[in-house]
């Protein structure tokens, strides 16, 4: 499996132009930290990636139960400067968001009750006009 | 964090500079102020986003909690219960001519190889990766994550993966893997799997719930529409040209069940039985 996606990952990194997004290198950074991650006792739920144009976001709809630890990360390739997440609550509300200004944003936070909630990643700052950048986002429990 | 913190700091120099201002005066004599503490300064919500857009464009590749997360749940809420211990040993047959029947047969499997792989002996971990591959071929996978499945059996039976590694690789293969796929047998197929994989964990958690009888928890546990409502978009089998599966059409019985039972502001005894035996229903059918 490692062998399978370090391969894919090699052969995305091969075909894709230096200035476009690559969401291979995305992935392989969000990897490393949910791999990491499994020493603390956090195990994923998911993990997904997508291409931003600067400004543009992706809305994730997600349940989150009562008592368990979530722990939410983003990893950008190098063509974004600031990701931002957000989770928002059922009725839009802002529940936290991370106060960082770099590419690998992280929130964490524990329900008091389950329910349903929206991520949102932001592709805040990229390199420049007209950039895209690779992003993935990862939603980790323990 | 230095833009939002500058600007931060910006805003409070300008205020301090606006309150010099309305004085008309110049202070004087004033004792040497203190430098401001230095509040972190609270992050701008990025393009804030209204929830009629959150609503209308959030993906639910992130929805529907992995059985495993359920036995955490459970655990947290103090239910002292092996899930593992409770899956039935089943051998579900994959070739059938129902790709959602695959679809969900191929996601109660992928729970319970979640749940057990930590316990399972070798064979049954074996066992349960064929089936899923099996299931993922009837789909219309392609044959990386049969390569991925093999190459993943291959390490179990010559013991080159620990136990915790293949708990990682089996968790990245349910929740990044298996829902990236784009599957000949239609855009079904994904939450088809979910489905299945939801349906198996919500039945073992009904039944724990059931045996500890600890009912206080169970809205915690087992109240979650919007899952429901995401499955139910799939199935509607409601002028469909063909006629639906056995499987397929009671699943339909059972999400209309679950909807109902959401409705419910706090879930009670009853609604945890019905929670228990509607999903069986489904499962039983396998």
């Amino acid at each position: 499996m490692l062998r399978t996606i370090s391969a894919l990952a090699l052969a995305s990194s091969l075909l894709v132009p230096a200035a476009m997004a690559d969401e291979a290198e995305a992935e392989t950074c969000l990897k490393a930290k949910i791999w990491d991650g499994y020493s603390d006792g956090w195990a994923v739920r998911t993990a997904t990636s997508a291409t931003l144009d600067q400004g543009a976001y992706r809305i994730y709809l997600v349940t989150l139960y009562a008592g368990n630890e979530y722990k939410i990360l983003a990893c950008a390739d190098g063509k974004a400067k600031n990701v931002d997440l957000v989770l928002h609550d059922a009725d839009g509300n802002v529940v936290v968001q991370d106060d960082s200004s770099d590419r690998q944003p992280v929130l964490t936070y524990t329900p008091t009750t389950t329910d349903t909630y929206f991520v949102a990643v932001h592709a805040t700052e990229l390199e420049g006009e007209g950039t895209q950048a690779g992003i993935g986002m990862a939603v980790t429990y323990r | 964090m230095s833009q939002k913190w500058t600007r931060g700091m910006f805003l409070s120099l300008a205020l301090a500079s606006g309150l010099v201002a309305c004085t008309g005066e110049t202070p004087t004599e004033q004792p040497p102020k203190q430098p401001p503490a230095e509040q972190p300064a609270k992050a701008p919500v990025p393009a804030d986003v209204d929830k009629a857009t959150l609503a209308a464009q959030a993906e639910n590749i992130a929805l529907v909690p992995s059985p495993a997360e359920m036995q955490k749940a459970l655990d947290r809420a103090g239910i002292t219960a092996d899930l593992a211990a409770k899956v039935p040993d089943r051998k579900l047959k994959m070739d059938v001519p129902n790709k959602d029947q695959v679809a969900v047969r191929t996601g109660v499997i992928l729970a319970d190889l979640l749940l057990t792989v930590k316990s399972a002996e070798k064979a049954k971990l074996s066992s349960h990766l064929a089936e899923i591959k099996t299931g993922m071929g009837e789909l219309g996978a392609g044959s990386d994550i049969a390569a991925t499945i093999d190459d993943l059996d291959g390490q179990i039976q010559n013991d080159s993966i620990s136990r915790d590694d293949l708990v990682k690789e089996l968790d990245q293969l349910s929740g990044a893997v298996i829902p990236e796929i784009e599957y000949e047998a239609g855009e079904r197929s994904v939450p088809l799997i979910q489905a299945g994989s939801w349906l198996e964990g919500a039945n073992l958690v009904a039944g724990a719930i059931i045996e500890s009888g600890k009912y206080d928890n169970a809205t915690d546990l087992l109240k979650q529409p919007a899952v429901v409502g995401y499955f139910q978009s799939y199935v509607k089998t409601e002028g469909q040209d063909k006629a639906p599966s056995e499987v397929i059409s009671q699943l339909e019985t059972t999400l209309n069940t679950l909807a109902d039972v959401c409705t419910h502001e706090k879930l009670s005894e009853e609604d945890v039985q019905t929670i228990h035996t509607s999903t069986a229903a489904v499962l039983d059918l396998l």
